[in-house]
């Protein structure tokens, strides 16, 4: 990081300086983040089949699936803290996603717990109902960032 | 741009009562970890309070700290002290015709990571000082008049995480994890060489997740009973994984078929005749993760053809959410076991007294190993008790008879497994911590003999 703010400095340079980084400027954390909701939403998939066949074997893939999510969101938060120490371009109305985006993460950690009990009440209800409302988070978080930068055109130049 | 800063205001307070509700739950799920008075829940129809599931699992492990000079505590009327030390993870005893004690240091195979909470279960055990790497042998002691060991060879080597013995005339069976083997033995024999012939298959890996298979052979030596632990606490590795587990057999030491004598028994790991009515009894290991004061481990009479409840219920007809689809035909039949020894002890071993150096008191009784808790507080177990009977039934409360495996800051020194009485009447306990083999005899000396 130390790297990209000297580059800033010396090779561009005063008023420029933000316009020409963006090109190369394009975040990294909102990539890493969409593996993370696959898994979140995939736990889901997983849970409901669990609570139809009692079949072990879909409770088992949920557990990775939280957890596989839940290590992918730590390294989407780290991905995020590089892009703002690297001044890379967050996009403007981030706030709908970094709250959305946290309580799901928090919601799916306490989910994990939840998965560490043993056979049945690892899933249901709780377990389920958790990872029902994670993926209800992360649709209506997707639907007001979405809004805000389609309807409203926020954080879009015109 | 206003406007997205007030909407995400809107959206980022709706949110935060949501994640204090989740927060609050978290510290909800930290408490009721502690348990009652263990006393309590002694005998026979122990009080069984509500089950509860938790958040974040129970995990109390004590510490590991060493025996140094020190040895277990025994009550007046008693001695202990080190028959011998520096084993590999001595798991159970046995006692031969001629007096030799026959030592199995052994430990289960490596528990595969099947879930993200294998993880931390392999962790929490390496830090009980359970993870150590058993001998897979089998050492034989020959004790001599001072009660020090005068020989000490490796009976029988590279053996699979061997865990019950049994000597049958000539044939000496060991059970494996995943066989019982017969191997042939002459009197006075410290070491076997010949190759050994497998029995029976017994259920082995690749979970294994209770491993030990007791042993025991009936008095006219036709059959061999074997207690075979369940494949998980509570069936979180799927049905099919418990097929002929959570069970005693029977196997036919003529052919090696066997028959299930009875089920439902999630981990039987000792197995004794009562000397008494001459009935099998077990010590059994009763399911985790539901409470500290559940679900309470047993000492019970295995009667034939009798179903005691796991993983579908416990204690009779208390039903076990965690189990689907549920079997109320067989729940209606779950005998509840006869004599509770409180919750997370872990009885790993039973010896009934039949000998006569002990005090009179503990004649025709049963002593019960008991590893200790790793799941509740405060801990439990870390002891030898004595449960008296009479008539063939337990008669009181049991008594701690060999204790200070916790020390005045309850750091683990030891952890007592296998039981035995040796051939002169002394109590043998193995201890797979502290890596030692302790000898509890009389200190009277008109009772006590010479060994």
């Amino acid at each position: 990081m130390q790297d990209t703010g000297l580059t800033d400095t010396t090779f561009t340079g005063g008023t420029n300086a933000r316009s020409t980084a963006k090109p190369s400027g394009q975040p990294i954390h909102p990539i890493v983040a969409a593996f993370s909701i696959a898994c979140f939403a995939g736990a889901f998939v997983t849970d409901f089949v669990y609570w139809r066949t009692v079949a072990v074997m879909w409770e088992t893939l949920s557990d990775w699936l939280i957890t596989a999510g839940l290590i992918i969101a730590g390294v989407a938060v780290i991905a995020f803290v590089i892009d703002l120490v690297g001044r890379k371009q967050v996009r403007t109305p981030a706030w709908p996603y970094a709250v959305g985006y946290a309580l799901a993460v928090l919601l799916s950690l306490v989910n994990a717990f939840v998965h560490s009990r043993d056979a049945y009440t690892a899933v249901v209800p709780t377990g389920l109902m958790l990872s029902g409302l994670v993926v209800v988070i992360l649709l209506f978080t997707g639907w007001v960032g979405s809004a805000l930068v389609y309807r409203h055109r926020v954080g879009v130049s015109t | 741009m206003m406007h997205a800063v007030k909407i995400a205001h809107s959206v980022k307070r709706s949110h935060l009562d949501l994640l204090l509700v989740a927060v609050a739950g978290l510290g909800l799920a930290g408490c009721n970890y502690e348990g009652g008075d263990p006393r309590k829940e002694i005998g026979a129809n122990p009080p069984l309070p509500a089950l509860q599931q938790y958040l974040i699992p129970p995990i109390h492990v004590a510490k590991v700290a060493a025996w140094g000079k020190e040895t277990p505590t025994v009550p007046e009327g008693l001695q202990v002290h080190a028959l011998a030390t520096g084993f590999e993870h001595p798991r159970s005893l046995y006692v031969l015709p001629n007096g030799d004690v026959l030592v199995v240091e052994s430990n289960g195979p490596k528990a595969p990571i099947y879930r993200p909470k294998d993880i931390v279960t392999n962790w929490v055990t390496w830090l009980a000082g359970a993870a150590a790497k058993g001998g897979n042998r089998i050492t034989l002691l020959r004790a001599n008049g001072d009660g020090t060991p005068e020989l000490r060879t490796t009976f029988l080597d590279h053996l699979n995480s061997p865990f019950g013995v049994a000597l049958v005339g000539n044939d000496l069976y060991v059970a494996n994890t995943d066989a019982i083997v017969r191997y042939p033995y002459q009197d006075g024999q410290t070491s076997i060489t010949a190759p050994g012939t497998k029995l029976t298959d017994l259920p082995g890996g690749p979970i294994d997740h209770h491993w030990t298979k007791s042993l025991l052979a009936s008095p006219d030596g036709s059959k061999l009973y074997v207690g075979v632990g369940s494949n998980s606490n509570i069936t979180e590795n799927g049905i099919g994984a418990e097929y002929e587990r959570a069970a005693v057999w029977e196997v036919d030491r003529a052919s090696g078929a066997h028959r299930i004598f009875a089920s439902g028994l999630r981990n039987p790991t000792g197995l004794a005749w009562e000397p008494e009515t001459h009935k099998l009894w077990a010590v059994v290991n009763e399911r985790d993760e539901i409470g500290p004061d559940l679900v309470p481990d047993y000492l019970t009479s295995v009667q034939d053809g009798a179903f005691y409840g796991w993983p579908y219920s416990y204690y009779g007809q208390h039903l076990d959410p965690r189990v689907q689809p549920q079997r109320p035909d067989l729940v209606a039949t779950a005998v509840p076991p006869d004599y509770a020894l409180s919750s997370h002890v872990a009885p790993l071993g039973v010896a009934m007294y039949a000998g006569t150096n002990l005090p009179a008191n503990y004649r025709g009784g049963a002593f019960v190993s008991e590893h200790g808790s790793w799941d509740r507080t405060p801990l439990n177990g870390y002891k030898v008790v004595f449960v008296p009977f009479s008539g063939g039934k337990p008669s009181g409360p049991a008594q701690d008879v060999v204790t200070g495996f916790l020390d005045a800051n309850n750091q683990a020194r030891g952890r007592p497994v296998g039981l035995a009485v040796d051939r002169s009447g002394g109590l043998l306990v193995a201890d797979d911590l502290g890596d030692t083999v302790w000898r509890v005899s009389s200190n009277d000396p008109r009772s006590a003999s010479s060994n």
